[in-house]
């Protein structure tokens, strides 16, 4: 028989065990970007030194570097086409999935249902598959290197995923409050907008991140289909080798700015994003 | 009459524009992919010409691409058990109800929306043999420098290591959200028929969270299949083809030996294969029917 103040030592035990363990994950996750926000901070004679140095003199050098003289190059055009390709390109597929979610949701025709599950396979289709093909679509009617072509294919990229996933949500509301708001003279249209869009606003913060996320982050195409004008971060921290392996600091700098916006939207904006990332099978 | 036809109106003009998108977009583009691959077709060498299957019979006489094949099913073999295992094991970790867990768990999963480039610059940093941190580490427990990333045993699970850094807490994430909503009663009748821990957790846990284990091993095989981010930043295919998976390859034929007719040849291949997988897995998990 134990006592009750045994059961409690064993169970803070327990939590502290939990606890410790959970901290050495955390330090898992964390010790890259440590790593890199270090190394962007590091004089070039201490990045290079071995044995690696965990105390040094932090300095700026390295963000002077890459964003106001390095390679001729300004990373704040690469910056602000990222920004540029990923709020557009967010907003067209979260309004135009939002739409079609709806539709499928709420007017089902006879194959909807399939049609919902064809939409979202193509979201399981490799992106090299897309590369040859799309240049080459691309580059047949003149969008090589401009915004619009990167807008385009993230907006498609990412309808698969919103459409699948706001359907869910959709169909979780009850039709009565709909129904209500027609009866009370709304159009179809008003119903949409005024009673079943703000019903399902966690459904469309989840996806908005994560077609944000997703048009940031991506590379292949970008790497393909851009080449100046319109290239993004990825592409330019892609360039690292033609810095023949030297840059480190610089590189590091730049790629705190690539992730540090999405760093601070997640910590803050976790709930629903299981969902998302499941498309919706698990809640 | 009307307003079913109102209905069906309101319905094709919301559904429409994203139709069109992903017609001209996604769809377009496999189609096109599948003319190209009959054709021989490369820049800047004259028009293209037909050429039936025979970029399909090149790429299944080519021993370059049986390799890559090999090297993506190992990539994806390894990265998927580790992740899995792991991901697995820390769900329960961080579902142990104790104060500060949540806070925890949060800032264990930001390593799922780093960009992969920046993932890839970071690991290839501190994979360097000269100065990088992991040998350092491993110098530190008394073993010799090891070459990460030119070593040919090594260089294939040094990206491996990296993958697992960045997809492990999603299969955390996703397999707490899964245990989380696991009913309360069911373990309370478990205790009632007296099973114990183990027996509950064979019994109960498992077959209930098996919908969502399939899901996640589902989504990290297609997307550990698709990862070229790595191996870009890292390795370009190196040392020696060893880490040459299936999208480098296609990559480097198509954008760097411009032989686009056989890079396509190799997408639809890619395709066939990921349509074929997902179809079998999906049928057997029924993904397709649990959202209504």
């Amino acid at each position: 028989m134990t006592s009750n103040s045994q059961v409690a030592a064993q169970f803070s035990l327990r939590a502290v065990l939990a606890l410790g363990a959970a901290c050495v994950v955390v330090g898992f996750s964390l010790f890259p970007l440590y790593i890199m926000i270090t190394t962007a901070l590091k004089s070039e004679s201490d990045i290079f030194s071995w044995p690696p140095t965990w105390t040094f003199e932090p300095t700026l050098q390295a963000f002077k570097n890459a964003f106001l003289l390095f390679g001729g190059q300004n990373v704040l055009v690469f910056l602000f086409n990222s920004v540029l390709i990923t709020a557009a390109s967010t907003v067209l597929a979260v309004g135009l999935g939002s739409m079609a979610a709806y539709a499928l949701a709420r007017f089902p025709f006879r194959g909807s249902k399939h049609l919902a599950f064809f939409i979202l396979s193509t979201r399981f289709a490799p992106p090299v598959a897309f590369i040859v093909p799309i240049y080459l679509m691309f580059r047949s009617v003149g969008l090589i290197d401009t915004h619009l072509a990167l807008i385009l294919f993230y907006t498609s990229m990412n309808l698969s995923f919103v459409i699948w996933v706001l359907r869910g949500f959709f169909a979780d509301i009850p039709i009565e409050l709909e129904e209500a708001a027609l009866v009370d003279g709304y159009t179809r249209w008003q119903v949409f907008l005024r009673i079943a869009l703000p019903l399902v606003r966690p459904g469309l913060a989840a996806t908005a991140i994560l077609s944000a996320v997703f048009a940031w982050n991506e590379f292949l195409l970008a790497n393909i289909i851009t080449q100046r004008d319109a290239a993004t971060i990825p592409v330019y921290l892609s360039g690292f080798s033609a810095s023949m392996g030297i840059a480190w600091g610089e590189y590091m700098a730049v790629g705190f700015f690539a992730v540090a916006p999405i760093m601070i939207f997640t910590l803050f904006l976790q709930r629903h994003l299981v969902r998302g990332l499941t498309f919706g099978a698990v809640r | 009459m009307k307003y079913f036809r109102e209905k069906r109106r309101i319905a094709f003009a919301m559904i429409s524009p994203s139709i069109l998108v992903i017609v001209a977009i996604n769809i377009f583009p496999i189609l096109f992919a599948v003319y190209i691959s009959l054709h021989l077709w490369s820049f800047g060498r004259g028009v293209p010409r037909f050429a039936g299957f025979l970029n399909y019979e090149e790429l299944y006489y080519d021993g370059r691409f049986g390799d890559a094949v090999l090297t993506s099913a190992k990539f994806v073999f390894f990265a998927v058990l580790l992740e899995f295992v792991v991901g697995f094991a820390l769900a329960f970790l961080f579902n142990v109800k104790v104060r500060g867990m949540a806070t925890l768990r949060q800032i264990a999963v930001l390593p799922i929306m780093v960009m992969p480039i920046v993932a890839g610059l970071v690991w290839f940093y501190m994979f360097n043999e000269n100065f990088g941190v992991i040998n350092w580490l491993i110098t530190l427990l008394g073993s010799e420098k090891v070459g990460f990333l030119t070593d040919l045993d090594v260089a294939l699970f040094s990206i491996v290591l990296a993958d697992a850094w960045q997809w492990t807490p999603f299969v955390m994430l996703v397999m707490f959200a899964a245990l989380q909503s696991l009913p309360e009663y069911v373990y309370e009748a478990a205790k009632m028929d007296g099973l114990n821990a183990w027996q509950t957790f064979w019994r109960v846990t498992i077959p209930m969270l098996r919908p969502s284990i399939m899901i996640v091993i589902l989504l990290r095989i297609v997307d550990s299949f698709k990862m070229i981010e790595l191996v870009f930043m890292m390795t370009q295919g190196g040392p020696a083809g060893r880490t040459e998976v299936l999208p480098w390859y296609l990559y480097v034929t198509g954008f760097q030996a411009l032989d686009l007719g056989f890079a396509a040849a190799m997408a639809v291949s890619m395709l066939i294969l990921v349509t074929i997988f997902t179809q079998l897995f999906l049928s057997r998990v029924g993904i397709g029917n649990d959202n209504k």
